[in-house]
């Protein structure tokens, strides 16, 4: 580790990078309680392969009721488990993780584009950001998972959920919520932010990676037939707009729902029931999964309403060392007397040409109102490459081509670096 | 081996003879000659004790120590099968030692997904796969010397060694360094040392008819 430590700092004063936020869900936390590689849930941190999925849907836990005696590191016992004989004459027992569950990513990137003056220039951002991740379970029915990010610019933002879990098939979640999965740029390998994620309303005070802000989510996963692929669905109410401290804009409430159905691979729930293979890898899971997702909400911008909505689908392929995503989503807005429609799509491939290196590139297109022939539209191609050097160390290389003759000039280059620990 | 099977069929005639005053007499005259003879080959066996003590690791235990060969003898592998499990995330034992021709069972006892390959070309860089919990699958490690290294490749952190050797008399050391090879034949040896991380060694022991020898080994990086 000191090695590693010692390599990363040495390429951070080469090339001057900066440290700089990105939504992820890397927890090496869980790495510690479990005493087990990032690589046992991560395709390529933050990314998750089929195993980490398997292990949020059983509320951050191991399949099978296995959890207690996977875990390594031994819990804070807030009661013998007896006591539940006990109750009501008792506090029902519980236990938290036996040392803090916090983990930090800090993210450096360099930039080649023509932010700075309109003319292509390199530069960086030093220093930036780190983010604090905790996450972990109390007891066998309570999860939790949070996030406070803090920026170069001053700026604090932070996020928390708790979950009753009170089985794979049935959390309930209570805090920050949203339609994260359909739209997962905290998953994502690159610095780019997905299209579909940053989409916005008309008044511009909603994009999908808002989610719904504080609220409540049922949620859950089930296997499907023969141990393989699932069910997962999700339900959700909450505030939506919301400002920084949290409280609703508006008195309407925003609600969504998602439901995804995969065929084959690992049970969404995980287990072992008919995995029998003659090949296995972190990053191989045969599967197709659809998704559709649907969100309905009110924001207020200058006291006048923006009622929207937004209707998409999706579908995750992975086949051997190949992982197909694409997602296409539609969003109508009724702001200041106007309807408007608008589309965004991208496809996404991934290739492992080794488990430490994955060739990648995506397409985008983002059409804000597919009824105005004036409007421009976003029609980008973005290939890449990710290297890990480590398992909690990624460095990336991607590059964004606008495909429009006049965004031609706005092409850009990122090198980007990750560092979880 | 030859003399106790010798010893139990005879053992095994004298049972069945029929009890009359001759042959109670030359029972307990067998007998007696049986216990002597026992008694010999009892003596033609020592066993090897010692101390293992490790620079650099843990504690000093997962060392492998064993004799190289015994001229002029070739060992056949146990019919029963040895076994290595996969347990909440960990190869148990982490450290296998093995007749050569013997046939490993890797047993999966998680509810997760697990997998064993190996790098090393002197197990054929076998890769078996995955299976589900409470299955097994199997190799067969047919080339003397091989010490390979078992890998998962759904959890990097996981790690075992089968170590192949020539001869059954192996012992692996307890994690306070302590060892003991029982039931060697009298003779001259090279007695030898593994481990994973530290550097082997071998030395030349003299087994008694009787009692034991001690040989201990410092070993470190």
């Amino acid at each position: 580790m000191k090695s590693t430590f010692s390599f990363v700092l040495s390429i951070l004063l080469l090339t001057g990078l900066s440290l700089i936020v990105e939504e992820t869900q890397a927890i090496p936390s869980f790495a510690r309680k479990y005493k087990t590689s990032c690589s046992t849930c991560h395709y390529a941190f933050p990314k998750l392969n089929a195993f980490g999925k398997a292990f949020k849907n059983n509320g951050y836990r191991y399949p099978a009721g296995q959890d207690p005696e996977m875990t390594k590191e031994e819990p804070v016992s807030l009661g013998a488990d007896a006591y539940k004989k006990v109750w009501p004459n008792a506090i029902w027992p519980s236990d938290i993780p036996g040392t803090e569950p916090i983990a930090i990513n800090a993210i450096g990137r360099f930039h080649y584009d023509n932010a700075v003056n309109n003319s292509k220039s390199g530069y960086f951002e030093i220093p930036s950001v780190f983010d604090f991740f905790y996450g972990g379970t109390l007891g066998d029915k309570i999860s939790y998972f949070g996030e406070v990010e803090l920026t170069n610019t001053a700026d604090v933002e932070y996020q928390f959920a708790v979950n009753y879990d009170f089985a794979p098939g049935f959390h309930l979640k209570v805090g920050k919520i949203g339609l994260e999965d359909a739209t997962p740029d905290h998953l994502t390998l690159t610095a780019t932010d997905y299209n579909v994620g940053s989409l916005q309303n008309q008044s511009g005070t909603w994009q999908l990676t808002d989610g719904a802000g504080g609220g409540m989510q049922l949620w859950g996963a089930v296997n499907g037939p023969g141990g393989k692929g699932g069910l997962t669905y999700s339900v959700g109410i909450g505030n939506g707009q919301s400002d920084v401290t949290n409280f609703d804009l508006n008195k309407k409430k925003d609600v969504y729902g998602r439901v995804t159905y995969k065929i084959g691979g690992l049970g969404e729930t995980g287990g072992t029931e008919g995995q029998a293979s003659n090949q296995s890898a972190f990053y191989i899971d045969n599967s197709l999964r659809f998704g559709g997702f649907a969100y309905s909400g009110t924001a207020i911008s200058d006291s006048t309403t923006d009622k929207f909505s937004v209707v998409g689908g999706d579908i995750d392929w992975w086949f051997q060392r190949l992982n197909l995503t694409a997602l296409v989503m539609q969003m109508k807005s009724k702001y200041l007397g106007k309807d408007r429609t608008s589309l965004a799509y991208f496809i996404e491939g991934n290739y492992v040409i080794y488990p430490w290196l994955i060739g990648r590139a995506r397409y985008e297109y983002t059409d804000t109102d597919i009824h105005d022939n004036s409007n421009q539209v976003a029609n980008n191609i973005l290939p890449g490459i990710v290297v890990m050097l480590r398992a909690n160390v990624r460095l990336s290389l991607e590059y964004l081509k606008p495909l429009d003759k006049s965004r031609k000039a706005d092409d850009s280059l990122i090198f980007q670096f990750n560092f979880a620990f | 081996m030859l003399i106790y099977k010798l010893l139990k069929g005879i053992c095994s005639l004298i049972e069945n003879l029929r009890v009359n005053k001759g042959t109670k007499k030359m029972k307990l005259l067998m007998y007696i000659t049986i216990t002597v003879l026992m008694s010999i080959n009892t003596a033609y066996a020592g066993d090897i004790i010692g101390t293992v003590k490790a620079t650099g690791t843990k504690d000093s235990g997962n060392a492998i120590i064993f004799l190289e060969k015994v001229e002029g003898k070739t060992f056949s592998p146990p019919a029963e099968h040895a076994v290595m499990n996969q347990k909440n995330l960990t190869f148990i034992p982490h450290v296998l030692p093995v007749v050569v021709g013997t046939t490993v069972d890797f047993q999966n006892s998680d509810d997760v997904l697990h997998n064993v390959f190996t790098p090393d070309k002197c197990a054929d860089n076998f890769n078996l796969g995955t299976w589900p919990k409470g299955q097994i699958r199997s190799f067969t490690f047919k080339n003397p010397g091989c010490r390979p290294v078992l890998l998962c490749k759904v959890h990097p952190e996981m790690e075992g060694y089968v170590v192949v050797l020539e001869t059954p008399y192996f012992a692996v050391s307890n994690k306070d360094g302590s060892y003991s090879i029982k039931n060697v034949p009298p003779g001259t040896y090279t007695i030898s040392i593994w481990h994973e991380k530290l550097k082997g060694a071998s030395v030349k022991i003299t087994v008694p008819g009787t009692g034991s020898v001690t040989q201990d080994f410092e070993i470190k990086k």
